[in-house]
């Protein structure tokens, strides 16, 4: 080879060759930094036959953005790597530096589809910090908006459970019923998705008629049409096909992976935080506490299922809480200037995807010290890892979406 | 608060733990070192009086002049939460073994504490940030990394500090202006 033949030969911008000279559209590593573990590397390291899919960070059924990088052979997951941060605003640290009234609406947006329950775990830990004895009416109006929500949010599961795979009406109907509650909850907190409604040592507002109107309404009918939207899925051979036997979880492994929630329930092991640790008038009320799975662990069917069967039981406790609503006053009596003495506080409530909790420090100011916000679905994402391997891409979204994850969460 | 969970602790853990255990409200807190976390947590997940077999929740402190890092833990046994902090990891160091031994779902709650604090959890085989893009160079729960706006800690502290955006005079790049008293 002469050095003459090292020079290009002059390519004008039509040339075909242009795309197949050179190294246009190669990419020199991927990731475009050196590995930071062991397992990046192992990761990003191909064997002969896989490729790397990217899904996300827009794919829409990811229920927020999340990026997740699929390492196939052919048309099966050979291994994947979630990649979060995509919604990462700092909360805690914003909550480090805001005081302790204006963190309610802070902690708001994290898990925006059922934010009642963000805000009641730190509101839970401020008034453990303080010695703070909430009005018994408060805690019924807690406990019965949160389960409204409960409802909402199990709704929506189930809509978008059948969104990614493929079944557009379900989500219309979910959203039937969301809209319903968030509308009556609207009526008493002045906003449909972000309440701010709890505060510490009671709540924002008292029940009034408009909502009592539309709960009593909504509530004549509710089961009927729960039982009504389930049969739309639940009967439909595709659907229950897809799900059935994907995703498997058993007890040891749900309990090693430190998953919460109906996850966890539909592993067999009856942890529910309203059980396993009540707090506010849960010991009052009757209930059950679904499981399913518990012969060798649970499948996504089980998961869906089990969230089906957790509505009921929300009606149950809805209906209990309007028939037991004491009277009395809505909030305790405090400075508006909350100044705990130092100490620590854990408080954790069952929200619609697990154990939702807030530890806080408190250093005798008018800030926290330190918020954790402990939210269930980053540790059960963790599952999507273990469940994906040696199944098809078109499951993941299956597998994906019966974990329940919501991003906003996740990413805090 | 569950007195006889106080006495199992105390009988079973004795001269383990750094300080007395501590109740409150419905809260159990034990203080232990790093070298014997890993042993300390075996025994509260495997023995049978104890069974703590639920990890609820992993998070470092930065208390302004060390490091934690606490654990909330759940069993039948008790109706109290066990909190336990593992204690006096350096600022300028922090190492401390990891549990996805024991919990391989702490994997994660791991990574979110190291891409936090900078905390290094030993044994953990994907310790990378999770929230920060790679090239991030710090800790933004570090008690020395404040938000441009923050003054709350000058001496207008307690009124609208958002408002306030002027950098504190004390302020210099490794300055720690609030620290908590770790016991």
């Amino acid at each position: 080879m002469t050095a003459s033949n090292h020079h290009q030969p002059h390519l004008s911008s039509d040339d075909p060759r242009i795309m197949l000279d050179g190294e246009i559209g190669q990419f020199e590593s991927v990731p475009p930094y050196p590995p930071r573990t062991e397992r990046e590397a192992e990761f990003y390291s191909l064997r002969d036959g896989e490729m790397f899919l990217n899904m996300g960070p827009q794919h829409p059924s990811t229920h927020g953005v999340l990026r997740v990088v699929l390492k196939i052979n052919g048309e099966r997951v050979v291994d994947l790597d979630p990649v979060l941060g995509y919604l990462h605003r700092g909360v805690e640290k914003l909550c480090e530096n805001s005081d302790y009234h204006h963190i309610i609406s802070q902690v708001d947006p994290l898990e925006y589809v059922s934010s009642l329950f963000t805000e009641w775990a730190p509101v839970m830990a401020f008034e453990k910090l303080l010695d703070v004895t909430v009005p018994r009416r408060a805690e019924y109006i807690r406990v019965l908006t949160g389960e409204l929500l409960r409802v909402s949010s199990h709704a929506l599961y189930q809509g978008w459970m059948a969104l990614d795979l493929g079944g557009l009406a379900p989500i219309l109907y979910s959203f039937i019923e969301r809209d319903e509650i968030v509308e009556m909850l609207a009526a008493i907190t002045g906003q449909r998705m972000l309440f701010n409604y709890f505060r510490i040592g009671g709540v924002n507002g008292d029940l009034n008629h408009e909502f009592m109107s539309r709960l009593g309404d909504w509530m004549s009918r509710a089961l009927k049409e729960h039982e009504t939207n389930i049969g739309l899925l639940n009967e439909n051979e595709i659907f229950v096909r897809r799900m059935r036997g994907i995703g498997r979880v058993d007890r040891d492994m749900a309990l090693k992976m430190a998953v919460t929630g109906p996850n966890i329930r539909a592993a067999g092991v009856p942890f529910d935080v309203r059980r396993a640790h009540p707090y506010s008038v849960y010991p009052e009320l009757d209930f059950n506490i679904p499981v399913r799975g518990s012969n060798g662990g649970g499948d996504s069917l089980d998961r869906y299922l089990l969230r089906l069967d957790e509505v009921r039981e929300s009606l149950k406790i809805i209906d209990q809480c309007l028939h037991n609503m004491p009277d009395g006053p809505i909030m305790a009596r405090l400075p508006r200037l909350l100044r705990p003495r130092p100490g620590r506080a854990w408080a954790a409530v069952e929200a619609p995807r697990g154990l939702y909790g807030t530890y806080a420090i408190s250093d005798g100011t008018d800030q926290p010290f330190r918020m954790k916000i402990h939210d269930p679905s980053f540790v059960n994402m963790q599952l999507v890892g273990q469940l994906m391997k040696n199944n098809l891409i078109a499951d993941t979204m299956a597998v994906m979406a019966s974990l329940d994850p919501v991003m906003g969460g996740i990413d805090k | 608060m569950d007195r006889l969970l106080r006495k199992r602790l105390e009988t079973r853990f004795d001269g383990k733990l750094l300080g007395p255990v501590r109740q409150r409200h419905d809260e159990t807190e034990i203080h232990v070192g790093t070298a014997d976390l890993v042993e300390i947590m075996n025994a509260l997940h495997d023995e049978a009086d104890l069974k703590f077999e639920i990890l609820a929740d992993l998070a470092g402190v930065d208390t302004g002049d060390q490091m934690q890092v606490t654990y909330h833990l759940w069993s039948e046994m008790t109706p109290d939460w066990l909190r336990v902090i593992a204690d006096g990891l350096p600022r300028d160091n922090p190492r401390i073994p990891s549990l996805t031994g024991l919990w391989p779902g702490a994997e994660w709650m791991e990574r979110e504490t190291y891409d936090m604090f900078g905390i290094i959890f030993e044994g953990n085989r994907d310790l990378r940030r999770i929230y920060m893009p790679p090239d991030y160079a710090s800790f933004p729960l570090r008690k020395d990394f404040y938000l441009a706006d923050d003054a709350a800690r000058s001496p207008g502290g307690g009124v609208r500090h958002m408002e306030q955006t002027h950098v504190p005079a004390q302020a210099s790049p490794n300055a720690v202006r609030r620290t908590v008293k770790t016991r």
